[in-house]
């Protein structure tokens, strides 16, 4: 091993450790919620907290704001997904109720698109 | 490389070099690495060995870096075309991994001093593939930042898998020495 080989592995022990850091914590806490019912979107504080009751396709989805985090709490669907995915908080997660055609996108400050296929 | 006469005497023949012969022997093992290596199951999208790259390396330190490239983009090209990934996604990738490790060999041949020896070389190539096929995948398939999060994984199969290659070609110097040796 040359001096050089020794900087290339040190770089990589570096890099790896600065790689986890940044890109596995420190994530963008989200502010507003988009939750999108069937065509009408509405954007909702994560500020306060309080429990919402939306009327979907099927029936009546509650959906609960606290700490600043959104969740599903009760749904009229067969698979409970929504509920399944749990307390959403970072920016960009999103929680779905296909059934009931609602669904839950966190924003950030930088709002981008979800996913793009082609 | 070579392609010789199959249809009597007004048949073409292309003159080869002994350098033509080498590039076309080693390119063929790097291609065989390749596609064994396609059929092994991987545990993510982009985690693999990497064991061509074995040969890529060994190739630029005994031949140098042109020699390298031809292996290398032959190896890409023709093991794509044998897969049948040749143009997909899966060839993308590979191909800008390819392009990224040959970029830093290239520059780690212009080091001063003693520069690189195999395992340096092997784990920058290594690191500098997975950078190049990341933002690949980046830019070209899934804009998405939520790919981000399998970079710090991929960056440490990528270190792990350089430095097991990179032992592998010193051992690999090391036996093609000794028989050199023999051999005088």
């Amino acid at each position: 091993m040359t001096r050089a080989d020794y900087c290339i592995v040190l770089f990589a022990a570096l890099l790896l450790p600065y790689l986890y850091i940044t890109q596995w914590t420190g994530n963008e806490a989200g502010t507003t919620a988009s939750i999108i019912n069937g065509n009408n979107t509405t954007q909702v504080s994560l500020a306060h907290d309080h429990t919402l009751e939306i009327a979907g396709a099927l029936g009546t989805s509650v959906i609960k704001i606290e700490g600043g985090k959104i969740r599903f709490v009760s749904a009229p669907c067969l698979g409970k997904q929504c509920i399944h995915s749990g307390w959403l908080q970072h920016a960009g997660e999103f929680a779905a109720c296909l059934p009931n055609r609602i669904s839950i996108a966190l924003l950030g400050e930088a709002p981008r698109f979800d996913s793009i296929n082609f | 490389m070579s392609e010789h006469a199959n249809n009597g005497a007004d048949s073409t023949t292309i003159k080869t070099t002994p350098d033509d012969h080498l590039i076309a022997w080693l390119a063929a093992l790097a291609i065989t690495i390749h596609i064994i290596e396609s059929v092994l199951p991987s545990p993510l999208p982009g985690v693999k060995p990497g064991l061509a790259n074995v040969i890529t390396i060994a190739v630029f330190i005994l031949y140098g870096w042109r020699t390298a490239v031809w292996v290398s983009m032959l190896r890409v090209l023709v093991g794509s075309i044998l897969i049948g990934t040749f143009l997909s996604p899966t060839f993308m990738l590979s191909f800008s991994g390819a392009i990224a490790s040959l970029a830093v060999l290239w520059l780690a041949s212009h080091l001063p001093g003693d520069g690189l020896g195999p395992i340096g070389l092997c784990l920058i190539a290594a690191m500098a593939h997975m950078f190049g096929q990341f933002y690949t995948a980046y830019l070209l398939f899934i804009p998405h930042d939520g790919l981000f999060k399998l970079l710090p994984l991929l960056m440490t199969a990528a270190v792990i898998f350089g430095i097991i290659s990179g032992m592998i070609v010193r051992s690999m110097l090391h036996h093609l020495s000794k028989r050199h040796g023999q051999e005088k």
